[in-house]
């Protein structure tokens, strides 16, 4: 294949390419300390502030978390908290971590949740690949490894599915949802209306509307304003102005959303905004946009480099709705 | 300074024993595991945080998998779960700055880099998170595709799209041309 060496470093069949060899020599210079870490008796040490600060978040004391039983069921995930014993949290169990509490849950084989001070989650389901959470209030940061939609969290207005990433999640009292996602990506979808958040992106979700349209988090204040008057406080012709003026090629993911939330009429604006950033790929058109069909705007998604549809469309409708 | 020769994959001992032996205490294991995945640690924390930060932050999150080993299900899945938590870290430590004063990229120091090479490094992290990550991987730590996939989980042909694709942007930003093209 053309270009090996960038794939092996001329070890098999490439040539090698002075311009990729030029830049091995430059950034070798960064290359890792590869000394491994003295590890400190018990795994602490003192020895730099760091490590210090570390010690200190694994010894975080587990005071105010507790399990409140309100049924019980073989299947579970297992809460560690530092000082404590381990415990289980079996399906049907509500999990909550008071002013100072703080728990680490092991989401069967695939994730790892952290659940921050003030939360209270209920396990809805566990098997080997599927599991299912709510968050009624507080904030997690969750990892998780599996395949995609192997891990879904409710929230009062819309269900966090996981698509082999790792994001946090905040669900304020009044049960408005915030989503940061740190790696890969999550859907958001209530009643049919989905949003895709990629790592880097930032996405709300209220109660009386459903998930709103994700964001990259470093946008600006105007836009994240404009952006929440859209989606939230029928902004309109306003804010949607705003949002096509001031979007970048980074924004693209935000201006696909819009194309089928915008008004009617709205459309060919946002259409051309959109291909003025990144161009649809051959085999989408504007009147196929235009009218909303499916393939074509998951095709120009998957043209954003952002994460592929299929992983979604693939798992979509494999999981059945939460009970809640 | 010389091209730096791509590390080639040893296959005597598998993730699974090592993080298994890790798990059970021993120092040996863990540092196996250490110089097997420093360079992917490495380039990740490199793609997202300041590179000033970047040694302290490696050993943060080598520190951090010590201490969450028991909660490693799969021992197998170790590169994966790893690729999480330094990702995590360099998430906590914008999270972290924010709250505090984060220092800009060019704060004085005694590292000395030269400016060539500071470019094309801040060129590489000006690109789309999925082609920073495999070609600082490659280029900086010296990782073969074949290596970049086994250690980080993803399929070797993700990887070479990434890898591709990335320097091809990498090539325009840098005003570089492919030799395949000359």
């Amino acid at each position: 294949m053309k270009n090996d060496y960038l794939w092996d470093g001329g070890d098999a069949t490439g040539a090698p390419d002075p311009e990729i060899q030029r830049l091995e020599r430059l950034l070798g210079e960064f290359r890792a300390n590869r000394t491994a870490p003295e590890l400190p008796a018990g795994y602490r040490s003192a020895s730099s502030r760091r490590w210090g600060a570390i010690a200190a978040s694994i010894a975080v004391a587990a005071a105010g978390v507790w399990l409140v039983a309100s049924g019980s069921a073989p299947e579970g995930w297992q809460v560690d908290r530092s000082g404590s014993r381990t415990s289980r949290l079996a399906v049907g169990e509500t999990l909550e971590t008071g002013a100072d509490g703080h728990a680490t849950v092991n989401v069967g084989e695939i994730g790892v949740i952290e659940v921050e001070p003030n939360s209270r989650l209920r396990l809805i389901r566990a098997r080997k690949n599927e599991h299912r959470m709510a968050l009624d209030h507080g904030l997690i940061h969750a990892t998780i490894w599996a395949p995609p939609r192997s891990f879904v969290v409710d929230m009062p207005s819309a269900a966090a599915v996981d698509l082999g990433c790792s994001y946090t999640l905040e669900v304020s009292d009044d049960g408005a949802g915030l989503i940061s996602v740190i790696s890969g990506w999550v859907g958001f979808e209530r009643n049919g209306r989905e949003s895709f958040i990629p790592a880097g992106a930032l996405c709300r979700t209220r109660p009386d509307a459903g998930p709103g349209t994700p964001y990259r988090e470093d946008a600006s204040p105007s836009f994240r304003q404009a952006l929440a008057d859209f989606d939230f406080a029928h902004g309109g012709d306003a804010a949607l102005a705003i949002l096509l003026t001031e979007a970048k090629r980074d924004d693209a993911f935000t201006l696909w959303h819009l194309l089928t939330r915008c008004e009617q009429g709205q459309e060919p604006r946002v259409y051309d905004a959109l291909a003025a950033l990144a161009p649809p790929p051959p085999g989408v058109s504007r009147e196929g946009i235009l009218r909303a069909d499916p393939q074509m705007l998951d095709r120009w998604w998957d043209e954003l480099g952002l994460g592929d549809t299929s992983w979604w469309r693939l798992f979509e409708g494999k999981w059945p709705a939460s009970s809640r | 300074m010389a091209a730096s020769p791509v590390v080639s994959i040893s296959q005597d001992e598998d993730d699974t024993e090592l993080a298994r032996a890790a798990r059970q205490g021993s120092r040996a294991a863990f540092g196996r595991l250490y110089d097997r995945y420093v360079g992917m640690v490495h380039g990740i924390l490199l793609a997202r945080v300041p590179r000033s930060e970047v040694d302290d932050l490696v050993q943060e999150v080598f520190l951090a998998a010590l201490g969450r080993l028991s909660g490693l299900r799969d021992d197998g899945a170790f590169g994966g779960w790893l690729v999480t938590i330094a990702r995590n870290r360099a998430h906590d430590y914008h999270r972290r700055a924010r709250e505090w004063t984060e220092l800009p990229e060019d704060v004085p120091s005694r590292e000395r880099y030269s400016p060539e090479a500071l470019a094309a490094l801040e060129a590489i992290r000006r690109l789309p998170e999925a082609y920073r990550e495999p070609l600082l991987m490659r280029l900086v730590e010296g990782m073969s595709g074949d290596e970049i996939a086994a250690r980080t989980g993803l399929t070797p042909a993700s990887v070479r799209v990434n890898l591709h694709r990335g320097m091809k942007q990498l090539r325009q930003k840098l005003d570089l041309r492919d030799a395949h093209e000359k």
